[in-house]
């Protein structure tokens, strides 16, 4: 069964043609690695599937059927998404896990999320004090890692990660990326320009130009 | 208390001369207004030249359909200027922004001169127009602030909106911290105003009624209840507003429709 089935999409903006015919599927357990040049339309892809962009023509199948305005919602439920974008909101950092928590669709998660929370913070490297921190006082790595966790706590197993460790070093981005590349039942379509020595040999690659 | 006194063509003359000063800084200090500050000038001369007349007329004639009239005509105006200065497009506003002006003032005022006032007459010119009036300038302003800076900072935020989506908020869960943001810098200017008053300012309409002949302590209790009637429609206003134009301004996706701006 395919999870995505994009077919023959062309995005343009203004008068650039980003994605032109495009077309790819993704399987459960894929992990797909989006590459290509800047500005290339990689981001875009992301963008479309979760429905904050139409394609200008072709069509997206989720699950089987065709993504409209309407449906698009249920992918954002079943999608975990770590963005580039390092605004993630103001605030504490407790009260930014508390706000995803909080939403009607993920209120199921609530019992354990705490014990799932420090679990997380502790395999990335980070101090359970970080809770009581602004997330504007944070650095750039910091930031990148709350986001993860923030999308782990989610439960999903589909992710799209967007340059999520290119603030990180080079020990704590494999670890992270290996994390989500060596677990079988994650569907993982990722942006980045670093190559992971992952012991996951099935990585395929989206390359665009 | 004596009646007010009336100003002649020489006081008038005299507020010309002190219209120079401004009018000679402005030009001292090559700050480019001169002439939006002349056509003001005019502008509101000609219009409160105008309105006058026409009040005189109205009240003396105190119709209740004319006066009710008269409110929707201030509400349509005030409507215009919202979106004007708001940076929106009139055609996905006008409908949503006329029901929460007229739906808030409408209900205040008539509950101010229900039982407030306690008229008998609740749509007597002298109260549905004035009251009106200052009622409505007010939410006026404050919708600028609300309705514009809602949806500019979505615009402007929009990745960290889109972000909230994406992790499973609905589209109102998604926007709150927005249109409370944007609500509460709507209301700071009233609740900053309401805790000053009296001490930094001597407002308009108390003014107005002391030299009209009030005594102060009446004047205060009319200042007071305008004031908490100006919160009421404030606060009703832009909750209307931003709620009745959310329909208008997303798509069924839940993304921001670019379109709304001009």
């Amino acid at each position: 069964m395919e999870l995505f089935r994009i077919e023959n999409i062309t995005k343009q903006f203004s008068e650039k043609f980003v994605l032109q015919n495009f077309s790819f599927v993704v399987l459960p357990g894929d992990k797909i690695n989006i590459s290509g040049y800047s500005g290339i339309g990689k981001t875009t892809i992301f963008r479309l599937l979760l429905g904050f962009e139409r394609p200008d023509a072709g069509k997206i199948i989720f699950d089987g059927e065709d993504l409209t305005d309407e449906n698009v919602w249920v992918v954002r439920r079943k999608v975990a998404y770590v963005s580039q974008d390092l605004n993630i909101g103001k605030g504490r950092v407790s009260d930014f896990f508390q706000e995803t928590l909080h939403y009607k669709a993920n209120q199921h998660l609530r019992t354990d999320a705490k014990n799932r929370i420090t679990e997380y913070l502790s395999l990335f490297n980070l101090q359970t004090d970080i809770l009581t921190r602004q997330i504007e006082e944070l650095s750039g790595g910091e930031k990148q890692r709350i986001a993860i966790i923030n999308a782990l706590i989610l439960d999903r197993s589909i992710f799209f990660l967007d340059e999520i460790t290119s603030a990180l070093d080079p020990a704590l981005k494999e670890k992270i990326m290996n994390f989500f590349l060596e677990n079988k039942n994650f569907t993982v379509l990722y942006i980045s320009h670093d190559i992971y020595s992952s012991k996951n040999t099935k990585i395929k690659t989206l390359k665009l130009c | 208390m004596s009646e007010t006194v009336d100003l002649s063509i020489f006081s008038m003359m005299m507020c010309g001369v002190l219209l120079l000063i401004p009018v000679l800084l402005v030009h001292y200090l090559k700050l480019g207004i001169n002439r939006n500050l002349l056509i003001s000038t005019v502008r509101m001369v000609l219009q409160l030249v105008l309105i006058g007349f026409f009040l005189e007329y109205l009240f003396k004639l105190n119709n209740g359909f004319i006066n009710f009239g008269w409110f929707l005509v201030m509400i349509f105006v005030a409507v215009y200027s919202v979106i004007n200065n708001s940076g929106l497009k009139y055609q996905h506003f006008i409908l949503p922004v006329f029901l929460s002006l007229f739906i808030a003032n409408l209900f205040v005022v008539i509950f101010f001169n229900t039982f407030i006032a306690r008229l008998n007459f609740i749509f007597d010119a002298r109260y549905m127009i004035a009251i009106g009036g200052m009622v409505l300038g007010n939410s006026l302003r404050s919708n600028v602030i609300g309705l514009g800076d809602f949806y500019k900072a979505l615009n402007k935020e929009e990745q960290l909106y889109l972000y909230k989506l994406s992790l499973g908020a609905s589209q109102f869960e998604a926007m709150l911290p927005f249109a409370k943001k944007s609500f509460t810098s709507a209301l700071n200017p009233t609740i900053a105003t309401m805790a000053t008053m009296g001490i930094v300012s001597l407002p308009g309409m108390m003014t107005g009624q002391i030299l009209g002949g009030s005594v102060p302590l009446v004047a205060i209790k009319y200042q007071i209840a305008i004031m908490v009637a100006i919160l009421a429609s404030t606060v009703l206003s832009i909750a209307m507003s931003i709620l009745f134009t959310i329909r208008y301004s997303f798509k069924k996706s839940g993304v921001l429709r670019k379109s709304i701006f001009k």
